[in-house]
């Protein structure tokens, strides 16, 4: 290159002019755990997403080596300035920063790119994958559809627990709460109905979104782990909100959960959410109002704590034909504290709801997994969604084991029972074993259904009670290879027709002509 | 509650009361709240305000190298007038990382014709950073 050309690129730089655009801005005066008070930004609106600007006096190097932009969440518009909470790591805010409007509402990435994906609260990728390339932004705060748009739950969301799906059975666009202490087997039951989903058609499965509050990184890398093994990786997003994120980001992860469903949902698809779970995002959202100096209310938490869950479970739905179809099921769970469900944000969320299980931790320790209360545990609109088939085996269940529950009771001080009593409790013995179900290992429901109608059909009677659910497992493998067809119609139709009734009777036979060591054992 | 104080003292002020008369109506006030001892964190909270105040009327104009401020001036008053904006506050200061172009910052407002700030806009464009 001649010396000409080099003075004339000097000249051009020289003379290079870059195009400006002005930007509302305000100043950080306070900065203290994970908020902000800014001064100015006096066109701001609520949710608004504002961006502190973290390059100013720092040479271009450094600026360039800074970890993305730094975002903060205008929680508060207030006299003379605003209060914001940081969506990131507080100590890259200091005081006298300018903080810039972005005049957008925040949103997350949502499409068919995140399936498979492990995203934060914010929709960034954090499982080493790369950047997404496609999505659709969707705003985290919307408003849900309202009557005319919704239509009422009839399709069913089988979980693959024989315990839910026959006695608190869930549709799709329903809010069933799963509530229990630690421990209790709640995330599993949530992890178990996404792995059901591999059972169904590819074109009506749910996507399905886990989404982890305020939980321990390695419980939910254990997840995708068993959600990779499974297969339910696939279908399924996982929004991440450890307990070591910014209090701001534990209480946004629902949010943005059910902001990247709703672009499914807006499709005409089906989809599942998991919100594990909303007493960790009640307690992130206390933090962050008691440090917003929102007055406390019950408990220090701020008086919009039920319109924080309610405005969230709202937009569950299920939508019109008109509205392509779609709909949002979530599951919620709340940990309680010592078997209190009758504590402050329990109650809310079980009066938000369209129902909830109660997982008990005396069941858990007597071994009878999932560890469900079926006396206290209920479905207030899934039963409209339960096939046919369900329905006719599962009709007496819960009575009948309500009663079980009470003669058990009974039976620790009675000595003498009479023999309708004592075939009573025999009875229920043994369903009590045929509905017990390991974990990460859900059934489909046409396996449910011939299980159940085995059992209604005293079929276990003959059974010893500790053989009884090694035995319900042999039965159904048996019905698998022997009774395919019956299986699939089972499962085509969602009736239990009387020739499969009939099937079902004839392989119980033979099952117990096959296994005569089982049966004799309990004379 | 000495923030309360001297913004009510700020308005009272700024709205065309004496600020003698604004005192000593605040005075007369606190004592007869028995609150004469806030007085001084109210001066000090008054001080603040009339600092966040006076930040808010003025700008600073940033260039990269002091020759650069004459034309960055120009510029600037240019850009204002287009935004129908007067300043008659306008402070100079020289900040070297800006490597060229200049910055104009006040009154809510910011604008940003600095080379660093080109270069990192195309830094986020291709690094998608």
């Amino acid at each position: 290159m001649d010396s000409s050309a080099i003075e004339k690129i000097i000249k051009e730089i020289g003379e290079f002019t870059p195009a400006h655009e002005s930007a509302h801005v305000g100043r950080v005066t306070q900065v203290g755990d994970g908020v902000v008070a800014i001064d100015g930004l006096s066109k701001a609106v609520m949710s608004e997403i504002v961006v502190f600007e973290e390059g100013k006096g720092k040479k271009l190097s450094e600026a360039m080596e800074a970890k993305g932009e730094l975002y903060g969440l205008i929680l508060n518009l207030e006299e003379d300035g605003v209060r914001a909470t940081i969506l990131g790591d507080s100590a890259r805010v200091s005081e006298g920063m300018t903080v810039k409007s972005t005049g957008k509402i925040l949103s997350v990435p949502s499409g068919e790119e995140l399936l498979g994906r492990v995203v934060n609260a914010l929709g960034e990728p954090i499982d080493g994958k790369g950047p997404f390339k496609n999505t659709t932004m969707m705003p985290v705060e919307r408003q849900s559809y309202g009557v005319i748009d919704r239509k009422s739950v009839s399709v069913p969301l089988s979980t693959g627990i024989k315990a839910i799906d026959a006695m608190i059975p869930i549709g799709r666009g329903q809010r069933e709460l799963i509530i229990g202490d630690r421990g209790t087997g709640k995330t599993t039951v949530a992890i178990d109905a996404i792995i059901n989903q591999r059972n169904e058609p590819e074109a009506t499965r749910p996507i399905c979104i886990y989404v982890a509050i305020g939980q321990k990184e390695s419980k939910t890398a254990r997840i995708v782990q068993q959600l990779r093994e499974e297969g339910a990786l696939d279908y399924t997003i996982v929004v991440d909100a450890p307990a070591s994120a910014p209090a701001a980001l534990v209480f946004l992860a629902p949010f943005s959960g059910v902001a990247i469903g709703e672009y499914f949902m807006d499709k005409g698809r089906d989809v599942l959410i998991i919100y594990d779970d909303l007493s960790k995002q009640a307690t992130a959202y206390r933090q962050l109002s008691l440090l917003l100096r929102r007055p406390p209310g019950r408990e220090a938490y701020p008086g919009d704590i039920f319109y924080l869950h309610s405005r969230l479970l709202e937009r569950a739905a299920r939508l019109s034909e008109e509205k392509g179809g779609g709909s949002i099921t979530a599951l919620p769970i709340i940990e309680t504290q010592e078997g209190d469900v009758s504590a402050y944000i329990p109650t809310n969320v079980i009066s938000i709801t369209d129902g909830q299980m109660f997982l008990v931790t005396d069941l858990f320790n007597k071994g009878i997994r999932p560890a469900i209360d079926v006396g206290i545990s209920v479905s207030r609109v899934g039963s409209a969604a339960q096939t046919k088939a369900m329905k006719s085996v599962a009709g007496g269940l819960k009575l009948e084991l309500a009663q079980f529950r009470d003669l058990e009771a009974f039976m620790q001080f009675a000595s003498d029972l009479d023999k309708a009593t004592a075939d009573r409790i025999a009875s229920g013995q043994r369903m009590v074993e045929v509905l017990k179900q390991k974990n990460g290992a859900p059934i489909p429901m046409e396996k449910q259904v011939s299980a159940l109608y085995a059992a209604s059909n005293k079929f276990f009677l003959d059974v010893p009670v500790n053989r009884v659910a090694e035995t319900e497992v042999l039965f159904v493998e048996f019905l698998d290879a022997q009774y395919k067809a019956m299986l699939a119609d089972i499962k085509k139709t969602g009736v239990l027709s009387d020739d499969s009734k009939k099937t079902v009777t004839t392989a119980m036979g033979e099952f117990r002509l096959a296994h005569p060591e089982i049966f004799s054992a309990a004379k | 509650m000495e923030e309360g104080y001297a913004r009510a003292l700020w308005k009272v002020i700024h709205a065309g009361t004496p600020a003698h008369k604004a005192v000593q109506a605040l005075t007369e006030t606190l004592k007869s709240h028995g609150r004469l001892a806030l007085s001084p964190r109210i001066a000090k909270a008054f001080a603040r305000i009339a600092e966040r105040e006076s930040a808010r009327e003025g700008a600073v104009l940033t260039v990269a190298r002091e020759k650069d401020e004459r034309h960055a001036h120009a510029e600037a008053k240019k850009v204002l007038a287009d935004m129908g904006v007067e300043v008659q506050d306008l402070k100079t200061e020289v900040d070297d990382t800006l490597i060229g172009g200049w910055r104009l910052e006040g009154r809510g407002t910011l604008i940003d014709a600095s080379f660093k700030k080109h270069l990192l806009d195309i830094f986020s464009s291709v690094t998608g950073a």
